[in-house]
């Protein structure tokens, strides 16, 4: 294998994997830069909708084979992410309800706990529910190889890679171009003077959570047609780690966290390229301290000051 | 009929409004004292297996059957003694704190934590599990009070304390198994295998060098924060946090993944005892110095702070390094209690733990951070027949408390040792 | 007064009703109870349920037997479960709880290692018996008299893959991928690179990457493994990451063979794998299909009982408590006072000879380490584990 094909294997691994930590990342800066609070809950969010995903999909693969209904199989991909970002919508504003709400005017870092505590029960009562095993997700589409200059690249990889590139463009749209879009981008200037404006927090930050959660089951889905064992803890470490991306992009931009997302995802791959493998959390974390050491906001975040609100 | 509760329940808590805390201890004394001499033929007259060790809460859960019984058992032994003698010892005691509030402070706080101790020591006498959960809760409220000083007190979301346990953790095993045990890791002991009172004497030296190691560590996360304000220090904390727990899973000399295990038996009830006392004293002096009224003030407004000659950049690093200090014991005396230490401990799942203490306790309350710690652990022992349910009542539990008391359930409140300690007036007579 | 008056009946009647309402249990000198101490929650809540599955199988059989019989005596068994969370504080209170509340006779976990070797302190401390089915870190039995386990040491598994992928391919390069955050696939993983060296010299071993507990994108150390030239793939992973690592390996244009561990020994690593998997061998403790024996009449009973093939883990947890059951009626009688007994089954454990298990036959070591043998599973093209050869130390 020659070095160039090295390089080439090594960015689209990296793309692939960047795509799962900017599109979880997206969930949480939306509701940070938005209503500045952190998400706790996002990374569990992120394991139920890849569940419901995994339920859906089971559910019309079932009614196909056994001929109650016909559609070729990337039907039900598509149906498969579109329901589950609907149903995995209203997880999060259950979230925002119960969790969040209530603790508007309340320490920020408390709506953190609770969302922290959401996370376990969710984790918890999947394992109730569904029992220990791991759920192997259906293969939707059949795994194809290809060879790009030397380097290997699947149907899936491709297909993850694109879908999420367009959620998110899709989301920098609706934020940019609608006038909820607006709204949200007002709320997030001030949440005091807005809703005296006619903007109802009531409204924005249930759709805040909506929309972040929709990325994330679509995130769930992609992920467990990529990597197909689903087990309750799936969305701890992963969530962890797009809450570093989502803050490393900086308050106030959502694309931020996106990139910042694929940034982690490239240094995480390269790190583990480069140096013993056993060094990648050490050197990647090291990375990001280095890099807030010198950029104290994160890549596109403005000075401010956001002190807990006690 | 609402009015004439509350009436009733005024009766109640003036009938007992006038008794000092050298009085509720004296009753805990008797009620420990008699269970230990007739705990098992009161259990044994109850139809139980064998005494309640938490308060029959376990039991419950497991034998339904048992809830009068235990209900019987916690009256008798606990709630009726402690409640008789507090009650009818208060004028006595009353003097006799009375003549204690005379006498240096130090004086008066060393005799009741003397009895402190002894009640604990005779309530664990009766059962190893006790012990164990009673190490733990000492440890734990060092743990959160320690991260009180930073997330309560100073107000930063800092996420790194599961690494400065780490660091504390190792450091001190290193210490005590490098030095004084023959182990298969780290090779032969030495200094040679000391007997158990060397031990005792040697043990504080690897404890306090573990400390200073997670204060050294707190600099990397406490430099970065001169610059950063609030969420970003989150991210930098848990960096920190991720980079510890990987660093000693490489580390193969300590054992890397497999952990290290074999420490000497040192942690005994009253060395944690001990640590934790001295713990909670130089946190409170801390927090109720100027450096901690600084904290606040940096908490409430770092540039108005800055403005009123407070040295935010000191502040903040003093706080971090003796938070972390603190934390380093805790997992010193953690790993000596479980005798064996692995990265994996510390990881995100402790890290959840921890915060939830913290949170659940009380913000910027040195007394919300004990009943945190310690409510925690004795709700998380006493769940455990509850299997997978239990960590869907107890995230339920915390969300409630959240929800109704956002900052904890005692929050901001001032730790007075004299306060606390001294003769108490009947709520009539303070009129 | 009067509502003193109301409040001494109220105490009074629950007294009544606690004396009456409570069965006596003079026969609890009868009852042994057998601890379980099995990560119910955490990252390997499989595991527990496993366990838990299997140690009920046992309970129930014993149940039929009317008890359990021990120098003429019958005595009725108990199970305490206890959850460990699968961490190490948790376990440590857990078997603290079981000896001094629960008052176990024995103890069979925790099952993995890292709660195995603090628990594994307790229990030699309090004079238990503990027997871990699953834990193959040293240090678990090391200098404690009263620690077992029910499984092959790693530093046996190593050398066996070795000398068996030598023999079969004839393969001088080999590559390994691990998680460096686990400690059994660490271990494993360094006696195989120990093994393999000592059989092709140094450097033999071409490419040794790791990774971390919970990722699931191997895609970068992959292609170092590929870009070196090894022959063959080394995976001593869980069926958590193997369907992952293998389907990775193979999207990333990865033809070679695969070969893996015991820990691949659940049926769950077949189903969520797929076809990746077929044609790859493992060392195994047991083999489902086409087991003759006890062993079928166990897989048979409890793919009826809890409608899926068993794991590793309950085969192992399975053998365990029968360990402890021939220990306890080896013991001859029991005393009645636990301390006594306790000791009295642990030197009955230490001096089983040839127990014939459903994992092969176990005879005990001086450290509590059993001797038996490991079996090299092919996975056909049906997707089935069957037998391929067996290797005795």
């Amino acid at each position: 294998m020659s070095l160039m094909t090295f390089l080439l294997q090594n960015v689209l691994n990296a793309l692939q994997w960047g795509s799962f930590y900017a599109i979880i990342a997206l969930g949480y800066a939306m509701v940070y830069s938005i209503l500045m609070l952190f998400n706790f809950a996002h990374g569990d969010i992120f394991m139920a909708g890849s569940y419901i995903g995994f339920g859906i999909a089971t559910g019309l693969l079932y009614l196909v084979t056994s001929g109650i209904i016909a559609m070729p199989h990337w039907l039900i991909l598509v149906l498969t992410i579109i329901l589950s970002m609907f149903v995995t919508s209203f997880l999060g504003i259950l979230v925002e309800r119960i969790g969040y709400r209530p603790l508007r005017n309340a320490p920020r870092a408390s709506a953190a706990i609770t969302g922290l505590m959401i996370g376990i029960i969710l984790e918890t009562a999947n394992l109730a529910l569904l029992g220990a095993k791991r759920r192997g997700f259906p293969a939707l589409i059949t795994q194809k190889v290809y060879t790009i200059g030397g380097a290997f690249v699947t149907n899936r990889k491709i297909l993850v890679v694109v879908v999420s590139i367009g959620l998110m463009l899709l989301l920098d749209q609706f934020v940019r171009k609608t006038k909820w879009g607006m709204a949200m981008r007002a709320m997030s200037y001030d949440f005091v003077v807005v809703p005296l404006m006619g903007v109802s927090i009531d409204i924005i930050a249930p759709l805040t959570f909506a929309i972040g959660s929709a990325l994330a089951a679509a995130g769930g889905v992609l992920y467990g047609i990529s990597y197909p064992v689903l087990n309750p803890y799936m969305g701890i470490i992963i969530g962890w780690k797009a809450f570093v991306a989502a803050i490393l992009g900086g308050r106030g931009s959502i694309m931020g966290a996106a990139l910042a997302g694929f940034l982690l995802g490239f240094i995480e791959i390269f790190v583990a390229t480069v140096f013993p493998s056993t060094l990648r959390d050490l050197i990647a974390f090291s990375i990001v301290l280095v890099i807030l050491t010198f950029r104290p906001y994160g890549f596109f975040g403005k000075p401010y000051s956001a002190k807990l609100r006690l | 009929m609402k009015e004439r509760k509350n009436k009733r329940f005024s009766r109640i808590r003036e009938m007992f409004s006038g008794i000092p805390a050298l009085g509720w201890l004296v009753g805990a004394l008797v009620a420990v004292i008699i269970e230990y001499y007739f705990g098992n033929s009161l259990a044994d007259f109850l139809h139980m297996d064998r005494l309640p060790v938490l308060f029959g809460v376990v039991v419950i859960l497991k034998r339904p059957l048992d809830i009068p019984g235990a209900f019987v058992y916690v009256m008798l032994i606990y709630a009726i003694p402690i409640a008789v003698v507090a009650r009818l010892t208060s004028r006595l005691m009353n003097r006799i704190a009375g003549f204690f509030d005379r006498l240096p402070l130090w004086v008066s706080a060393i005799v009741h934590l003397i009895l402190l101790y002894y009640v604990l020591s005779v309530w664990t006498d009766l059962s190893d599990y006790r012990l164990l959960i009673l190490k733990l809760s000492l440890i734990a409220i060092m743990v959160t009070l320690s991260l009180n000083v930073i997330n309560g007190y100073m107000g930063e979301f800092s996420c790194s304390h599961p690494g400065f346990m780490a660091l504390g953790a190792y450091v001190s095993s290193i210490f005590s198994v490098g030095l004084f045990v023959n182990d298969r890791i780290l090779g032969h002991a030495l200094l040679g295998v000391v007997p158990a009172w060397v031990g005792q004497l040697v043990f504080p030296i690897g404890l306090l060098l573990g400390g200073a190691i997670a204060a050294i560590g707190a600099l990397i996360v406490a430099i970065p924060s001169f610059r950063t304000r609030g969420d970003y220090l989150a991210i930098i904390s848990l960096a920190f946090m991720f980079i510890v727990k990987s660093l000693f899973d490489n580390l193969g000399f300590l054992g890397g993944a497999r952990g290290l295990g074999s420490q000497p038996d040192w942690a005994t009830l009253p060395t944690i005892f001990i640590w934790a006392v001295l713990c909670i004293w130089t946190i409170n002096n801390f927090v109720e110095s100027t450096m901690g009224k600084a904290l606040n003030a940096v908490r409430d407004e770092e540039s108005a702070a800055e403005s009123m000659t407070v040295n935010t950049r000191k502040t903040k690093m003093i706080a971090f390094m003796f938070g972390a200090f603190w934390a380093g014991i805790a997992g010193g005396l953690f790993a000596h209690v479980l005798r064996y230490v692995n990265p994996g401990t510390f990881g995100l799942r402790k890290l959840a733990e921890v915060l939830a203490m913290v949170y659940f306790g009380g913000l910027n309350s040195v007394i919300g951070s004990i009943v945190g710690a310690v409510g925690f652990n004795l709700l998380s022992e006493m769940l455990r027949p509850l299997e997978i349910i239990k960590w869907i009542i107890i995230p339920t539990l915390l969300i409630l408390v959240m929800i109704f008391r956002p900052t904890g359930l005692i929050a901001f409140k001032h730790f007075d040792v004299r306060e606390i300690l001294k003769p108490k007036l009947k709520a009539k007579e303070r009129m | 007064m009067k509502r003193g008056f109301l409040a001494l009946t109220i105490v009074a009647a629950f007294l009544m009703v606690g004396w009456t309402m409570t069965t006596p249990t003079p026969a609890a000198a009868r009852t042994i109870v057998i601890g379980l101490n099995i990560p119910l929650t955490g990252d390997i809540p499989k595991v527990g349920e496993s366990s838990k599955n299997a140690a009920e199988m046992w309970l129930s059989d014993i149940k039929k037997a009317g008890g359990l019989k021990v120098g003429g005596k019958t005595y009725k068994v108990k199970l305490a479960i206890e959850d460990n969370e699968s961490q190490a504080s948790s376990a440590v209170s857990a078997a603290t709880k079981l000896i001094t509340e629960d008052e176990a006779l024995a103890i069979v976990g925790p099952q993995a290692s890292k709660q195995a070797v603090p628990a594994g302190e307790v229990c030699n401390n309090y004079k238990t018996p503990m027997i871990s089915p699953w834990s193959t870190n040293p240090a678990t039995t090391k200098d404690r008299p009263f620690v077992f386990r029910g499984c092959f040491l790693d530093s046996f598994q190593g050398p066996v893959i070795a000398n068996f992928v030598t023999q079969e391919y004839h393969f001088t390069k080999a590559a390994v991928l691990y998680d460096v955050a686990s400690d059994y696939p660490k271990g494993l993983a360094g006696y195989f690179k120990k093994a393999w060296e000592k059989l092709h010299g140094a450097g033999s071993v071409v490419a040794f990457e790791s990774f971390t507990t919970g990722d699931t994108d191997f895609s970068s150390q992959l292609t170092r493994i590929i870009k070196s030239d090894a022959q063959f793939l080394f995976l001593p992973q869980y069926y958590n990451e193997v369907p992952l690592i293998v389907q990775q390996a193979h999207a990333l244009g990865w033809k070679k063979p695969i070969v893996g561990s015991d820990s691949w020994g659940s049926p769950q690593t077949i189903k969520l794998c797929g076809k990746d998997c077929y044609g790859c061998f493992f060392v195994s403790h047991f083999v489902a299909k086409g087991a003759k024996g006890i062993t079928k009449a166990f897989c048979d009973r409890y793919q009826a009982k809890y409608g899926e093939e068993p794991d590793d883990v309950a085969a192992l947890t399975w053998d365990s408590l029968h360990i402890i059951q021939k220990a306890i009626e080896n013991c001859g009688k029991l005393t009645g006072n636990l301390k006594k007994d306790r000791v009295l089954v642990r030197n009955a454990m230490a001096k089983i000879k040839d127990f014939q298990g459903i994992t092969g036959k176990m005879t005990f070591t001086e450290e509590g380490d059993p001797i038996k043998c490991a079996v090299i599973v092919k996975i056909n093209d049906k997707g089935e584990y069957v037998f391929y050869k067996s290797v005795c130390p």
